[in-house]
């Protein structure tokens, strides 16, 4: 490591999301009432390009709070606006809420985003972009997608149905183009400009029991063009698949690392690349661990590969012994700093650390 | 209007000086003193004015309590007591006696010697405040006078922090000064018994801070020192005698050992003797891992920290070195710093605040060059890093004392107002009491539910007992009886008795109506059709047909005659009493409805 800083949240949470003004937000996703949703600030060693030495400054500082009766599963920031929506159990809807960190330091609810709510529907993931106007793109199931404008909430698109299964992620990668990841593997692009349309990508390799799987798209890297950028797809059982959203009959790179199988659900498997750094992406959701390995040199042969940096702080952090060994619920890059990663687990703690690149590769 | 007044000359929207003034059931007292450390000028001192408006402090003021010795809560106390006058008693803890006058009179040189004041208080002033200070041990209940007394408990926070409950009859309140609720390498967390006061008076600066780990500070700390000595260069740490230094030096001997390190490490003497001194006195206020080393060998028996003799700031090679005082403002660690300031192998680490106008906050400031007495210029090569081990208690911390202590009303004291709707909220919600959050200035009125005990009959008490469920320790009773309120006694006795006492006679309230139906029947026959329909309705009730021609319903009487002009007309009396008066307006809307028609 080149630097490691622990914290310790009241409520552990499942989502760091990254805001204006290098805040950063958190969220409870306990069952019971009173989660909070947190936007802190970041110690000022987090915030300079450069780490520093003892600096007095240390501490995250909640900026402002709000309180949220569902567990918060997913939280994203609506661009050039000072709302953020946020998706839970029991059902697909959304909750809208507002920011306003100079006047108050409470962050209120507003208006929900209601959705049909057929049977079998869980949570709805969520997507933001302010293009034409703040939309927030969201769907519990594959048939169940669909663009709502964040201040009128008029629908604005509907995507065409291809199935139902559950949706594990969504994003926007540019202001017309979708990408729908389910859980069995299945990756699809949409545009918006032509709703019927739905491109599949090469399937994942089928398995002989059921994983579930979720994907990672590059943000961040200003100027190129997305579709240049591999998605990243991670299986419960280790499986990673990294695909050319321009061809997308074959895979890039085929690879599996060893992990431990989650356990209970996989619902912590967390996939993303680096923002700053070529080729490198990070997992996690499989133990108290964080992987971060270097795709260049990978190939389509599906053999195992190995991490360059395994972060093991939360397996050893906590209260030793008592019940269950920490899971990591989620994991980010930080945006400028390009070895800095943070890192949440179910014990409520929350991890920022910098890794040293080992001797011998570039 | 029975209840809690607080105002705050210093806390309360304005980080830096905390001084609050409680008025309890009539009782007022002044919590901390403190004073502002940013300020040079009168605005470092709290605005007593709003006091000193209703006469002499000693007269309205009932007693001052000091939480601890940190300047930003005891810094105006010789202002207060000796410049504006006051001379009643002033509580605080023994540690806090003992460290405080050295803190102000440190603060004091710094203020009149260096930077040459003089509206400030004298050395004099000190040692007279000093002797108006009545000391406490923890958890010892204090008479300050027949009606008002005091408690204190363990903070954690330093040395000798206490946090202070004031009652008086059945109200109460309390008050935190700054706390710790996790505990550290010498002190240990703050405690509180479930006391329910009506009001909670807490710190709350620290609520929106999530602190990085001790773990990754302390790590920090040590990978600086060993840097430093690994590249022969020299550490300077200056500390106050207390407390910290002694949680360096233990973090520091372990680190040796493990480590194997051979660089000597010092104290200075003066520190040596100082500590040894007071940890004798205040072993009790530690925690346990200092009493046990404490009590296996003298404190300052480190193997691997020895005392320091001020020869061998001049030997080559590297060394740390622990000296007070703790802001470089005079004396060894001064002189030790001049030494070395001019090589950047060598290291000063700077463990707490410091003041204005000391070279510790100069250096800390980005200062480089400083000028020195004699208009000497020293330039700073070394390098100066700062690391802060001081805790305050974070949002979770608060919650977990609110949640031990159970209080009715919380109150919090913190710099900005705005920020903290956050905290208030959360505390609202968790635990459906009333949080305040005054300006500096402001006062707060907390209306409070004294109990007032009564004296209730023996015979009231085992009557209504004797009436349904047995009583649950848990749960209150409703009992009904007479309230006898003579002179300053109350007394709860059944009416019988009161009356009898009283010399009064009862009296019976009888309400009569009369209802006018359309019946051109006989009067018999309306009785009939009216006890039919009624009790047909009232199917719960007790419905009566009497010989005599009357209805009653329970106890309510109905009787039919017919209009003296009208015969067609039926005119029913309904009576009943007092007791009754809901069935009996309940009887008389519904026959004034009239009877249905068809009837058998």
């Amino acid at each position: 490591y080149r630097d490691l800083h622990t914290f310790e949240l009241q409520a552990p949470t499942r989502l760091i999301e990254w805001a204006r003004g290098s805040r950063v937000c958190v969220a409870g996703y306990g069952q019971s009432d009173g989660n909070e949703i947190l936007q802190l600030i970041p110690p000022p060693t987090l915030l300079t390009k450069e780490t520093q030495g003892l600096c007095p400054e240390r501490d995250f500082k909640v900026e402002c709070g709000g309180f949220s009766e569902r567990p918060v599963y997913s939280l994203k920031y609506v661009p050039d606006t000072s709302l953020l929506v946020t998706s839970g159990p029991p059902d697909s809807s959304l909750q809208v809420w507002q920011v306003s960190a100079e006047d108050s330091d409470v962050i209120k609810s507003v208006s929900p985003i209601a959705t049909e709510n057929g049977t079998g529907q869980s949570w709805a993931k969520i997507a933001t972009i302010s293009a034409r106007a703040p939309w927030v793109l969201h769907g519990s199931r594959l048939d169940r997608v669909q663009i709502t404008e964040v201040e009128s909430r008029k629908n604005v698109y509907t995507a065409a149905s291809r199935g139902s299964e559950e949706l594990s992620g969504l994003a926007f990668l540019d202001c017309n183009t979708l990408l729908l990841c389910c859980a069995t593997g299945r990756l699809c692009l949409a545009d918006v400009r032509q709703p019927q349309s739905l491109v599949e990508a090469v399937s994942v390799p089928s398995a002989p029991c059921s994983e579930r799987w979720c994907m990672g798209t590059r943000h961040g890297a200003q100027g190129l063009e997305p579709s240049s950028q591999p998605v990243a797809r991670l299986s419960s059982r280790g499986l990673l698949t990294l695909t050319d959203l321009r061809k997308t009959s074959e895979f890039l790179a085929l690879a599996k690392a060893r992990v431990p199988s989650p356990g209970s659900g996989a619902e912590f498997l967390c996939i993303s690349w680096a923002p700053a750094l070529e080729s490198c992406l990070a997992i996690s959701g499989f133990d108290g661990t964080v992987h971060v390995y270097d795709t260049q040199s990978w190939d389509s042969s599906g053999k195992e590969v190995e991490p360059i940096f395994v972060h093991k702080g939360h397996a050893f952090g906590g209260a030793g012994g008592s019940g269950d060994p920490p899971l990591v619920t989620v994991h980010t890059w930080h945006l400028q700093k390009p070895r800095t990663l943070l890192s949440a687990a179910s014990d409520g703690s929350l991890h920022v650390w910098d890794w040293v690149q080992p001797c011998g590769k570039c | 209007v029975s209840g809690v007044f607080c105002w705050g000359a210093g806390a309360g929207q304005d980080v830096g000086r905390s001084c609050i003034l409680v008025s309890i059931a009539g009782k007022n007292v002044m919590l901390d003193c403190g004073m502002h450390m940013g300020y040079n000028d009168d605005r470092r001192f709290p605005d007593f004015s709003y006091i000193t408006q209703n006469g002499r402090l000693t007269d309205f003021l009932d007693c001052v309590i000091i939480s601890h010795f940190h300047l930003d809560h005891c810094g105006a106390l010789p202002y207060f007591s000796e410049m504006v006058g006051y001379d009643g008693p002033i509580y605080m803890t023994h540690p806090t006696k003992a460290i405080c006058p050295i803190l102000l009179e440190d603060y004091r040189k710094i203020t009149v010697d260096k930077k040459g004041e003089t509206n400030f208080f004298t050395s004099q002033m000190i040692k007279d405040c000093m002797k108006k200070v009545v000391a406490v041990h923890l958890h010892q209940t204090v008479q300050v006078d027949e009606e008002l007394e005091i408690k204190a408990y363990y903070a954690g926070h330093v040395l000798g922090a206490a946090m202070f409950q004031i009652k008086v009859g059945c109200e109460s309140v309390v008050y935190t000064g700054d706390y710790n609720m996790t505990p550290d390498r010498h002190l240990g967390a703050a405690w509180i018994d479930k006391c329910r006061p009506d009001l909670l008076i807490t710190e709350s600066t620290y609520a929106t801070t999530i602190r990085d780990s001790k773990r990754c500070r302390e790590r920090d700390f040590l990978k600086k020192v060993h840097e430093t000595v690994e590249r022969g260069g020299k550490v300077l740490i200056p500390v106050f005698a207390l407390g910290r230094a002694q949680e360096l030096c233990i973090l520091l001997e372990t680190f040796w050992e493990r480590m194997n390190l051979k660089a000597p490490i010092y104290f200075s003497t003066g520190l040596t003797e100082k500590a040894n001194h007071y940890y004798k006195l205040f072993i009790t206020w530690t925690n346990q891992k200092i009493r046990k080393t404490f009590v296996q060998r003298n404190m300052f028996e480190f193997k691997h920290i020895k005392a320091f003799d001020r020869a061998f700031a001049d030997n080559p090679g590297p060394m740390v070195v622990f000296a007070t005082p703790g802001m470089l403002h005079a004396g060894q660690s001064l002189q030790i710093f001049r030494k070395w300031a001019g090589n950047e192998k060598n290291m000063v680490i700077m463990p707490g605040y410091c003041v204005q106008g000391t070279v510790g906050h100069k250096i800390l400031s980005g200062q480089r060059k400083l000028e020195m007495e004699g208009r000497q210029i020293l330039e700073v090569k070394m390098q100066v890093e700062y690391m802060s081990f001081s805790a305050h208690a974070d949002a979770k911390g608060i919650m977990q004392l609110i949640r031990q202590a159970e209080p009715r009303n919380v109150l919090l004291v913190h710099g900005e107002a705005k920020k903290m709707e956050f905290l208030k909220q959360k505390i609202e919600q968790e635990f459906h009491v009333s949080c305040y959050m005054p300006a500096n200035g402001e006062t707060t009125t907390i209306l409070t539910n004294p109990c007032i005990p009564v004296d209730i009959s023996l015979g009231l008490l085992k009557r209504e007992t004797a009436i349904g469920p047995l009583p649950d320790a848990k749960k209150p009773k409703l009992m009904h009886g007479t309230l006898l309120m003579k002179d300053n006694s109350f007394r709860l006795v059944s009416p019988e008795q009161a009356l009898k006492e009283l010399g009064l006679a009862e009296h019976q309230l009888r309400f009569t109506c009369r209802v006018h139906i359309q019946d051109p029947r006989k009067e018999h026959e309306t009785v009939l059709r009216v006890y039919n329909h009624l009790k047909g309705i009232l199917k719960d009730y007790s419905v009566q047909h009497l010989p005599d021609g009357s209805i009653t319903v329970e106890s309510i009487l109905i009787q039919a005659t017919a209009h003296s002009e009208d015969q067609g007309t039926k005119v029913l009396l309904v009576s009943w009493t007092y007791q009754d008066e809901e069935l009996g307006s309940y009887l008389t809307s519904l026959l004034k409805k009239g009877l249905p028609q068809s009837t058998p």
